[in-house]
């Protein structure tokens, strides 16, 4: 009987669980005031810095291992913070995204469209940065490489999203 | 007070059936079976195979053995027939992104062979099937009813790691579906379960009022006009011109 009723706890759990996540889903709404305040908080420079290999070589030259290994791990979840601030601007994207493809106008929709495909590119490389970092994190003596494609992906989104902004813009100036 | 439970439980067994049957309707009309075939399968499925136990209950004297029989083949294939309903969901909604979609696939696998292995040692954990048909084939859906549940939960977390939005019609189906298998779970749970005859009642009647609110919740999403979760953006030019001042700090 008790087994049963864990049973049935689980159930009830799942179900609550269940109408908790779509609810929150309905209130994904879009939230540019985040996206914004999340942007304005990323230092992009001090993120390349932190996982520049050339930085990283020059510190393991010039600092005793120990050292080298307390200032690796620090950098490591530093850039570990950088890389989840850019992961959350990217599903902040991605709802942008999703509701610029939307839009009545066919070109605002299409660049929706491609800010969405942008943004899950964005999640996807920040989600192996993290896995990389925490690698780099634990293992300090492992040589790191730099997360190249999360640059560049972000550069791409951002001026997606410049042109999407740039062209809505327009189109709501009075002629 | 017997009487009043069977009422409720006649009530519970028959009125989603029929709220079913105008969901089929609704399918039909908006011509939304083109989009869900599976789905709209399986609500006709369900319609016959209440018709065919509501008759054989009804018309057929109370054939218990028949009615188990008849039960249990049917429940088999309507099984199979949410599997094919989740599967569904889950192109639907990431088909349009390609390299999520390919992401997700091998997800997937992976979750439906870890939820098959954790329904497996729930199982063994759990001890031997309890005699009789109906609590056997009870054990077996538990088992059923945890991989559904997870594959469920699976698709809700994965699409929000990646800020899917789920179209309107898509999300009411698996909402539905999740909350079904995890009533199916208890339900199941209680069948293969050694509960006192009252408690017993008391959890069935929860488990089947369970199907009535996710019947219901099909419905809503079917009759209510189909709206996207994220309306169409309109930003003001002022909060356009600080968005674009952001955005160009970041650019190369």
């Amino acid at each position: 009987m008790s087994v049963t009723l864990v049973y049935v706890a689980i159930a009830f759990f799942i179900a609550a669980l269940l109408v908790y996540l779509a609810a929150r889903r309905g209130r994904d709404a879009l939230a540019i005031d985040e996206a914004r305040v999340l942007m304005g908080s990323l230092d992009i420079e001090a993120f390349r810095n932190l996982v520049d290999p050339g930085e990283e070589a020059f510190l393991r030259s010039s600092l005793p291992p120990d050292q080298f290994r307390t200032i690796k791990r620090e950098r490591a979840w530093a850039a570990f913070a950088y890389v989840r601030t850019l992961s959350d601007i990217a599903l902040e994207f991605s709802h942008f995204g999703h509701a610029a493809r939307l839009s009545p106008d066919p070109q605002l929709a299409e660049l929706g469209r491609q800010i969405v495909a942008g943004a899950i590119r964005l999640r996807l490389d920040a989600l192996k940065a993290s896995g990389r970092l925490l690698v780099a994190a634990t293992l300090p003596d492992l040589p790191q490489r730099c997360p190249h494609s999360l640059f560049e992906q972000y550069a791409c989104s951002t001026g997606l999203l410049l042109s999407y902004s740039t062209l809505d813009r327009a189109r709501k100036r009075p002629s | 007070m017997m009487r009043w439970y069977n009422v409720v439980l006649f009530y519970l067994w028959i009125a989603p059936h029929l709220l079913l049957a105008v969901i089929g309707v609704l399918l039909l009309i908006r011509r939304l079976y083109t989009s869900f075939p599976v789905f709209f399968l399986y609500t006709c499925y369900e319609l016959a195979e209440f018709i065919l136990l509501f008759a054989i209950r009804v018309i057929g004297n109370n054939q218990r053995t028949l009615y188990a029989h008849v039960f249990i083949v049917t429940l088999a294939i309507s099984t199979a027939i949410r599997f094919g309903v989740i599967q569904e969901v889950f192109n639907n909604v990431f088909r349009e992104h390609g390299q999520v979609d390919a992401i997700g696939r091998v997800s997937l696998r992976w979750t439906t062979g870890f939820l098959l292995a954790a329904a497996v040692l729930c199982a063994i954990a759990s001890g031997p099937a309890p005699g009789g048909l109906i609590a056997g084939v009870a054990w077996i859906a538990r088992g059923v009813a945890i991989v559904q549940c997870g594959l469920v939960l699976f698709l809700f977390l994965f699409s929000g790691l990646f800020g899917l939005s789920l179209q309107s019609y898509v999300f009411g189906i698996a909402l539905g579906f999740g909350v079904l298998s995890s009533v199916e779970l208890a339900n199941a749970a209680i069948g293969a379960g050694q509960l006192t005859e009252s408690m017993a009642r008391a959890l069935n009647l929860i488990s089947t009022g369970g199907y009535h609110v996710v019947v219901l919740l099909w419905l809503g999403y079917l009759v209510a006009p189909e709206r996207k979760l994220l309306q169409p953006i309109d930003v003001p030019v002022d909060e356009l011109d600080r968005w674009n001042r952001e955005l160009e700090r970041f650019l190369p």
